[in-house]
């Protein structure tokens, strides 16, 4: 099986009525090969070609999963959009890969047209009923999508060595970069994630995390090559650690795999007294997960399999993985694990040079999950092999890798990635802002702004943040300074901002009392 | 001035203002400002049920509820049963 497009269909035939999705619609494997044939069609009608990029934007749903599998039998790329994301967002990243078409719920197509300006996808393909709005493009209403043929098409694409999707991560210019990754990057990974982890059609795989972050390959390919069952857990369960539980107990859902922070707030939400009985495995990665909430998730659900996945985007979900002891709540860290996929890691010093067992050196990765290269501002360029990860990481003299944080200015919120040079581009962007520095701490974002016009209030800078940036990236704090301190060369001293930030000494400037 | 929405704007104005009240009123989108997203949502429901004793249920916190302090303020007032506001 060396295509991702292919994985469905023999399950299509031999399971035609067995479930592949259930969400607000519920497909069958029937169903879903019927309709990514109906999407293929459409797509090639309209003058697809092998290698365009076709946006996929709209929440979570089968009809989602179809439309990514029909831009793979047309020979096109998918490309994940970010259903949260501002449209300015969405439309930097249509700019970037050029995309020539995009799958789009009739509530998103209005705010993409109203901020997008004029660089719009030739095509647009509703993904539901809806009245028609005047577009200076061609929108597809979903009833011709729906009345195509969903008969067999020929494949277009055997080499498995083609770009597949590209998933657009923040980018330290301020402009997202798109990791591009194959079908054989992504087949390695599924085919392993799923052989160690024995999935089977009899299970019900949760589907949490949005398409464009890499942890959902796992739950939307995973399931599909081995029959299993997708249950889709939207975005307003997602926000609830009582939802959460209510759906995996109604969903019968047998594994999950999300950041750690979901898991963590199933806690407050009820899990030790409820349980989840019908969960067998569980995984987790994106964020350190706190040994002290993961003993207690552990402790709550004895009979499941936990696992560790770690690794970069770059490296198609994970490059090591670890299947977890129970711990306890007083153990410090717990280990990454080791390779996973065939994938070579080496721990190497800054001058490429290998550490040894317990010291600390960045992690470099090679493989078969590593990623064909970015996608980013309008070029392609190739992965360096092996690839350099950025995260510190040891060696124990057992062979498990422990982590040990980042060598660069990318940080993780709530599990997703953020390059703080993304959000200072964005305040810079404003005209009223001379400087701006942005910190990470527990959780959330810091920035240090210092105001060219003194008018400029935190109101203000946090509207513009949300027009520019996905929330997780709006500092949550923003405090304006006169001034930023600076180094004997000139240069701003990042070390005394910091400092004078917890100490509360950054001098405040003055403006006017609120009437 | 209503002691109700005022202590939901203070809340607001330093836990996520850092302070700085300037421009924020009680019909201020607190989505568009991008003030509130998933986990600031779930700290201010913990705030609410601090400051007033009511508990929220999931389908309680919507886009339609907890778009301004003056939505949030009507949606306390009826759960904790207090009287309409000062006008």
């Amino acid at each position: 099986m060396m295509r991702l497009d292919r994985l469905v269909t023999p399950f299509a035939t031999r399971t035609p009525d067995h479930h592949a999705i259930e969400g607000d619609e519920t497909l069958t494997y029937a169903e879903l090969d019927a309709l990514a044939n109906r999407f293929a069609r459409v797509f090639l009608a309209h003058g697809v070609h092998p290698g365009d990029r076709i946006g996929i934007h709209l929440p979570r749903s089968g009809r989602g999963v179809a439309a990514a599998l029909g831009a793979l039998r047309a020979g096109a790329v998918f490309v994940p959009l970010d259903p949260l994301s501002p449209p300015a967002r969405i439309a930097l990243i249509a700019r970037d890969c050029g995309l020539r078409q995009a799958v789009i719920s009739p509530p998103l197509l209005a705010g993409w047209l109203a901020h997008a300006g004029q660089e719009l996808p030739e095509h647009f393909f509703l993904s539901a009923e809806a009245p028609a709005l005047p577009a200076p493009t061609q929108v597809h209403p979903w009833s011709e999508v729906r009345h195509a043929d969903g008969s067999p098409i020929a494949p277009t694409g055997d080499n498995s060595d083609e770009l597949a999707y590209i998933l657009y991560t923040s980018g330290s210019t301020g402009v997202p970069k798109g990791v591009m990754l194959s079908h054989r990057n992504a087949l390695a990974f599924v085919h392993w994630a799923a052989d160690r982890i024995a999935l089977s059609q009899a299970d019900r795989v949760a589907s949490v995390a949005p398409f464009h972050f890499d942890l959902s390959v796992f739950d939307l390919w995973g399931s599909l090559s081995r029959g299993s069952t997708i249950v889709i857990v939207d975005e307003p369960t997602v926000t609830s650690g009582r939802r959460m539980l209510d759906r995996i107990h109604s969903g019968r859902i047998s594994v999950w795999y999300s950041v750690p922070s979901a898991l963590a707030l199933m806690l407050s939400g009820g899990l030790i007294e409820r349980g989840a009985s019908s969960l067998r495995t569980i995984l987790f990665a994106g964020e350190v997960f706190p040994v002290k909430h993961l003993s207690r998730v552990m402790a709550a659900v004895p009979h499941a399999r936990f696992f560790n996945l770690f690794g970069p985007t770059e490296t198609n979900v994970c490059a090591a993985y670890e299947l977890l002891a129970p711990v306890q709540p007083d153990e410090s860290a717990i280990p990454i694990g080791r390779a996973t996929c065939g994938d070579v890691l080496s721990i190497l010093d800054p001058e490429r040079r290998p550490v040894g067992d317990g010291e600390t050196g960045e992690l470099f990765v090679d493989g078969p999950t590593l990623m064909l290269g970015y996608w980013h501002g309008g070029r392609r360029t190739v992965a360096p092999r092996p690839y350099p990860t950025g995260d510190l990481v040891s060696r124990r003299s057992d062979g498990e890798l422990m982590y040990h944080g980042r060598r660069d200015h990318l940080v993780k919120i709530h599990g997703f990635r953020v390059e703080l040079g993304e959000v200072q581009s964005a305040l810079l962007s404003h005209p009223a802002i001379q400087e701006a520095i942005v910190f990470a701490g527990d959780q959330t974002l810091t920035a240090v702004v210092v105001p060219s016009d003194v008018s400029l209030c935190v109101l203000d800078i946090k509207r513009w943040c949300a027009e520019r940036l996905p929330r997780y990236m709006i500092p949550s704090e923003v405090r304006l300074v006169s001034d930023l301190p600076r180094t004997s060369s000139g240069k701003v001293d990042h070390v005394g901002t910091r400092a004078g930030l917890l100490a509360g000494t950054l001098p405040r400037p003055l403006w006017p009392t609120p009437q | 001035m209503d002691p109700v929405n005022e202590k939901i704007r203070d809340y607001i104005v330093a836990t996520w203002l850092s302070g700085d009240s300037r421009g924020f009123d009680d019909e201020s989108d607190l989505q568009e400002s991008g003030i509130l997203d998933s986990f600031s949502t779930l700290a201010l429901i913990a705030f609410l049920d601090e400051a007033f004793r009511i508990q929220l249920e999931p389908v309680e916190v919507n886009a339609g509820t907890f778009r301004s302090v003056s939505t949030i303020a009507k949606l306390v007032r009826a759960k904790a049963a207090l009287p309409p506001p000062v006008q």
